[in-house]
């Protein structure tokens, strides 16, 4: 088994600057996510790497506190970032109530709407939302030449791509109320002979959210600028749900690029003398080894071996980029 | 000069007024009518949770909340006073 060079895919189409790997919890993504950062940014690329999870771990791979403090140099144009979606969940109802109160002169917000605010931020699907705005700033202020992301774990992942198509629909539905709801204006205005209508304020912030929502749903689904990859270990159960998932990714039109085998015990090892524990755990990896070989024929872009210790520090992450990119 | 021109408006301008109120008036007021009752429905699907129905993402939810804040009572009452069919069943 002989996989299609990593580093080949990133020669041959430069034009995919957005990264992603995605895969089961615990594979191995964000340490991918750095691996790739730090191997791009050694070919003189400006990269960020961010963590859309909020959970995320990218401060521990990089052994340095990033969470919440925006872009972090990490070394010569790697840059890493993790959002924090509290405080930026706060900053948003702090901007949403100053603009009640500018826009009325009130001198505090009603009881009945500050409650409401207060509700709407407690829902879960809002630290979701939140990250996924951060994401479009990020991504809309440009200035990297690739943005590598750090996915959350699959069911999440699916969650975001069908939030980004459900909130599609449904924008585009009340769009379309207010376009109506404005011709009834300018009927009313034309009998009244009134020369001009108010510009409809709320249908401006509609099209202004749709077009942050197609902005992010547009690049996971971009064939020419995006990568998503597959992280997958030799395992019965993983390979099972990697197929699975990779057949709904492919329904939300994600391009899949490729799958990576994570954690794949050297087979040097079978010389030499080692318990039965390991020659068993061998023999399976083996056979499912096989098993990834005909089910994602040609689609296997490297094979990372199970590293001595945890991969965390520069050191060990220039250690497994070596042997994913050779 | 410009009283001669602000009178002939004034003419003018009340001949308008009595054609509209004639001929346009109730038309204008259902335009106006519907156009409210689509307000308030989309009130409905955008801050729908307040009356307990929840639609739409609140994140998304909160950057229109400025706008539909004065409508926000009679949006209520509205909604709350209703009537439809069943509840003559009732």
């Amino acid at each position: 088994m002989v996989p299609i060079s990593l580093s080949k895919i990133f020669d041959e189409f430069p034009e995919r600057r957005y990264i992603m790997f995605g895969g089961k919890g615990g594979l191995g993504k964000t340490t991918f996510s750095a691996a790739t950062a730090y191997y791009l940014a050694k070919q003189g690329k400006r990269v960020l790497v961010f963590s859309v999870d909020p959970q995320a771990s990218l401060s521990d791979i990089f052994k340095k506190d990033i969470f919440g403090k925006g872009p972090t140099e990490i070394m010569p144009n790697l840059y890493a970032q993790e959002i924090d979606a509290d405080r930026r969940v706060k900053e948003y109802q702090q901007e949403i109530r100053k603009k009640i109160l500018d826009m009325y002169g009130m001198e505090k917000i009603p009881d009945e709407i500050e409650s409401y605010i207060q509700a709407a931020a407690a829902e879960p699907a809002m630290e979701e939302s939140a990250i996924f705005d951060e994401v479009v700033d990020i991504v809309v202020h440009g200035g990297y030449d690739y943005y590598i992301y750090d996915l959350v774990p699959l069911g999440h992942a699916l969650y975001y791509l069908s939030m980004a198509s459900v909130y599609d629909e449904w924008i585009d539905k009340i769009t379309n109320l207010r376009q109506q709801m404005r011709e009834y204006d300018q009927v009313a205005a034309v009998m009244k002979r009134d020369k001009e209508i108010d510009e409809d304020a709320i249908l401006n912030e509609l099209l202004y959210i749709k077009e942050r929502i197609n902005k992010s749903s547009g690049i996971l689904t971009d064939k020419e600028k995006t990568a998503f990859f597959f992280v997958l270990t030799p395992e019965e159960m993983i390979i099972n749900d990697t197929l699975k998932a990779a057949e709904l990714f492919a329904k939300f039109d994600v391009p899949l690029s490729g799958y990576i085998i994570n954690r794949v015990l050297p087979p040097e090892l079978k010389s030499q003398q080692i318990p039965e524990y390991l020659k068993n755990r061998l023999a399976m990896q083996d056979k499912y080894l096989k098993v990834i070989d005909e089910v994602f024929k040609g689609q296997i872009l490297a094979s990372v071996p199970e590293m001595e210790r945890d991969v965390t520090g520069l050191g060990m992450i220039e250690k497994l980029a070596d042997k994913m990119f050779y | 000069m410009s009283e001669e021109k602000k009178k002939k408006g004034g003419f003018f301008g009340a001949v308008k007024e009595f054609v509209y109120g004639v001929a346009a008036h109730d038309s204008a007021r259902f335009a106006l009518k519907s156009r409210a009752s689509m307000e308030h429905l989309f009130i409905l699907i955008t801050m729908g949770d307040m009356l307990g129905v929840p639609i739409l993402p609140p994140y998304y939810s909160l950057r229109l909340l400025p706008y539909v804040v004065p409508h926000i009572s009679t949006w209520k009452r509205r909604m709350l006073k209703e009537k439809d069919l069943t509840d003559g069943l009732a």
